[in-house]
């Protein structure tokens, strides 16, 4: 199936829910004025659903909008939502955290053979080098939790073993000194403007009340000095372990490129040999930071 | 006639002589991967290949945290003592226009009813060299705004570049006319092909007049208009803080039960806990009515207040959004 | 900094500043008992109680860093001797990540050490104690941490 394909599909059932009723809102993409970048967009009228798209510049991950940092949304009622397998993880995530019930939400998914890594780098074709790490390595092209599937089913198998930049980069540090790898985060976190995008465009970051935002004491300084950097973007990599997904929104929209997916990623890989789990895939396990198990293994604790 | 050249290649004596006569130069510099105005110190680290930096200079002018005090407890005394700003003459070369003109409308909120010397002293020191757009990308809407690649306000100094990748050079101030000729040796005499400069398209159907009288109406605060416009939007400042005309900071005291420092912060309009009250009301509880007050700060109390421009057109806001929410798609909604 | 002078021992030399995060059942009163029974150790350690390892924040950690702390102690219950029966096993969970998240972070993990002490074993309290402060003392004092304040940003550099 084309895109084109997809999207004709893709506007007929959100008409179809939107006209039953079972939905109030279908939450997906749809372009800018200039037709030259996607935005998320909310239909809420039948006559509307033509504007809905999907393409590889589909980057964003809607599941935020499922989250209660956005009650004007779920003032709406029930909402349909179109999602890559990627950004269905994200929903899993939400389902066993008990943020949204299962039945709350109608997902549309959609068969995804790859998106940019950011917009700007589109040149008409999508080409492996613009694709981000995540979908070189991606085993849910074919959405895995959904309601209404869109696309011809994908043949891509990931490879046995990740590859991609973010697997290499975190090798290469792995390699290294603790002073060396100290000096690189240093660096990279002292660009960091406590914009908090990474919080706001995180999806599993859902606390109404941040712990950047708890000020008596201040726990987190927001002063954007290096020291106040580091414990911000420590506490954010700390409060994801075992839930993030690698959907790596908060690389994206992170204004001064920290390469917060190395973060995340080093803890997927830990989370993943530790406790032998993968976040996103299952609604029904629990995610292992509210679990334990008396035979958890480590070799540190003396 | 014989116009005032600045050669590239004079570019790295130009930063030298600014170096040694104790002063800062600040460019815009590849740091990863993306151009961003930094203080340099040598001609390589220069990007000359960009359309805009992706932050606004005014950090140079109005740091994103800085101590303004600092105090000790000993016993029931508290010993406070305030800090003064120590101002290095700063130069900003490759400013561009639009952002140019951002600097009267911080210079107006920083002395409106306290002159905030933090800001002003700054300022006073501060060499705005711009150069004329020869690019501009879909982002740009310096036109719409009333301004363009040849506006000059703001700018001590005004580049254009040449066919052969020099810049002509008009001192336009005070301070820019004493800077030309305290690094005169920098610059030379001589004749120059100017290349052309790139005005964006003027987005049509944007009226500010139209939009200023809108948002004037009482009325119209309540359109339903605001929700559907960002509903989108996720509430992270990255808009506030790129641009060149938010100035908005918040007062936090940091250290220990012994001793602290006060420090001015970067605050930004668009998170929920800008307007929490203490009784823990908050008279912006949506995002959209953050959002609605970032626009109408730009584009009612801004004009109205300071009859400067709130707003720029240098579209960065709309580049760094992580879900795209433009703000021109607004202005021409609000022109209707 | 009243209230906060460097402590050096009697010869002058460096002191490191070690903070410990202690649950009360178990490692503070494995403590208690190594005070009581009048055994010695390095006065380097300073002891904070908390209820139970599950209530260790990996926050605390951090701030005992920024707050010029040149090694940190977690220490707890067995496992399987938790006095809530399972705050331990939660902690243990949370350790493993928080440990591997700093030691990507470049943190030398000879400043961050987690231990299991009951409330009989004073022994091996004082052990840990003299062993970690030893440690430390050979890396000298958390200067990469403590200079982050006053480091400018990088734009202004």
């Amino acid at each position: 199936m084309t895109d084109k394909d997809m999207e004709k599909t893709l506007r007929e059932k959100a008409r179809e829910l939107l006209t039953s009723g079972e939905v109030k809102v279908v939450i997906g993409w749809g372009w800018n004025r200039a037709r030259t970048k996607t935005t998320p967009i909310f239909i809420t009228n039948p006559d509307e659903t033509d504007r809905l798209i999907f393409n590889p510049l589909c980057v964003n991950n809607l599941s935020v909008y499922l989250t209660r940092k956005f009650k004007d949304i779920q003032a709406l009622g029930r909402p349909a939502i179109v999602a890559k397998g990627c950004d269905i993880k994200n929903i899993v995530v939400l389902i066993t955290e008990a943020q949204v019930k299962r039945q709350d939400v109608f997902i549309i998914g959609m068969v995804c053979e790859g998106m940019v890594y950011r917009q700007e780098l589109w040149k008409g074709e999508l080409t492996p080098e613009i694709m981000p790490t995540k979908c070189h390595n991606c085993d849910v092209r074919n959405p895995h939790v959904a309601d209404f599937v869109i696309g011809g089913r994908s043949a891509f198998t990931p490879p046995e073993a990740p590859v991609g930049m973010v697997f290499e980069k975190i090798k290469a540090l792995d390699g290294q000194a603790p002073s060396e790898r100290w000096n690189f985060w240093i660096n990279e976190f002292s660009r960091c403007i406590k914009c908090y995008a990474c919080r706001q465009v995180c999806s599993l970051c859902f606390c109404e009340r941040c712990i950047t935002e708890k000020n008596m004491p201040q726990w987190i300084e927001t002063s954007a000095h290096q020291r106040g950097n580091l414990s911000w973007n420590l506490t954010r990599a700390m409060h994801l372990v075992g839930r993030c997904t690698f959907c790596g929104e908060c690389e994206r929209a992170c204004p001064v490129n920290i390469p917060l997916n190395l973060l995340n990623q080093k803890m997927i890989g830990v989370v993943k040999d530790a406790f032998d789990f993968r976040s996103g895939y299952d609604e029904k396990t629990h995610p292992p930071m509210i679990v334990f198990s008396p035979d958890d293994k480590e070799n540190f604790i003396k | 006639m014989k116009e005032k050249i600045l050669r590239r290649s004079d570019i790295g004596r130009l930063i030298d002589s600014v170096g040694t006569k104790g002063g800062a130069f600040v460019a815009p510099a590849l740091v990863a991967r993306q151009v961003v105005f930094k203080a340099i110190k040598s001609a390589d680290e220069v990007s000359f290949d960009y359309i805009l930096a992706r932050n606004s200079y005014k950090e140079f002018v109005f740091p994103q945290t800085e101590v303004v005090a600092d105090f000790t407890f000993t016993g029931n005394k508290v010993d406070l003592r305030g800090r003064e700003v120590e101002a290095r003459d700063t130069v900003v070369f490759g400013a561009r226009p639009c952002e140019a003109t951002s600097l009267s409308a911080l210079r107006a909120v920083f002395t409106w009813d306290f002159v905030d010397e933090f800001y002003t002293k700054r300022e006073d020191t501060l060499v705005v060299m711009t150069v004329g757009c020869t690019k501009a990308d879909e982002a740009c809407f310096c036109t719409t705004v009333e301004l363009s690649p040849e506006s000059k306000s703001g700018s001590d100094i005004y580049l254009r570049e040449t066919e052969t990748g020099d810049y002509t050079v008009e001192a336009l101030t005070d301070r820019g006319k004493a800077f030309v000729e305290l690094h005169a040796g920098c610059f030379e005499e001589g004749d120059a092909k100017l290349k052309p400069l790139v005005r964006p398209e003027v987005i049509k159907g944007i009226d500010l007049g139209k939009i200023q009288s809108r948002l004037a109406q009482r009325e119209n605060y309540a359109d339903p208009v605001w929700g559907e416009l960002t509903r989108k939007c996720i509430g992270c400042g990255a808009c506030t803080y790129v641009c060149p005309t938010c100035h908005c900071f918040d007062i936090t005291d940091e250290g220990t039960a012994f001793e602290a420092e006060r420090r001015k912060n970067w605050d930004s309009c668009q998170y929920e806990s800008f307007t929490l009250h203490a009784s823990g009301h908050n008279p912006r509880d949506f995002q959209f009515k953050r959002w609605r007050n970032r626009f109408m700060c730009k584009f009612t109390y801004y004009p109205n207040k300071f009859s400067s421009k709130g707003c720029v057109g240098c579209g960065r806001c709309v580049r760094v959004c992580p879900v795209r929410l433009d703000i021109t798609e607004a202005m021409e909604e609000l022109s209707k | 900094m009243s209230g906060h002078e460097e402590q050096s021992g009697t010869t002058g030399g460096y002191e490191p500043k070690i903070m410990a995060f202690v649950c009360n059942w178990c490692t503070y009163a494995g403590a208690d008992l190594a005070g009581t029974s009048r055994m010695e150790y390095r006065p380097n350690v300073r002891i904070i109680k908390l209820p139970c390892t599950g209530r260790i924040d990996p926050l605390f950690i951090i701030k005992a860093f920024e707050n010029g702390a040149d090694g940190v102690l977690v220490s707890g219950c067995h496992p399987g001797d938790c006095h809530y029966t399972t705050g331990n096993y939660h902690a243990r969970r949370r350790w493993i990540g928080f440990k591997h998240l700093m030691e990507f972070t470049g943190i030398d993990m000879r400043r961050l050490h987690f231990s299991w002490v009951s409330a009989s074993e004073a022994i091996k309290w004082v052990d840990l104690i003299n062993n970690v402060t030893d440690e430390i003392k050979k890396l000298g004092p958390f200067m990469e941490y403590r200079g982050l304040k006053d480091a400018p940003p990088q734009a202004a550099e």
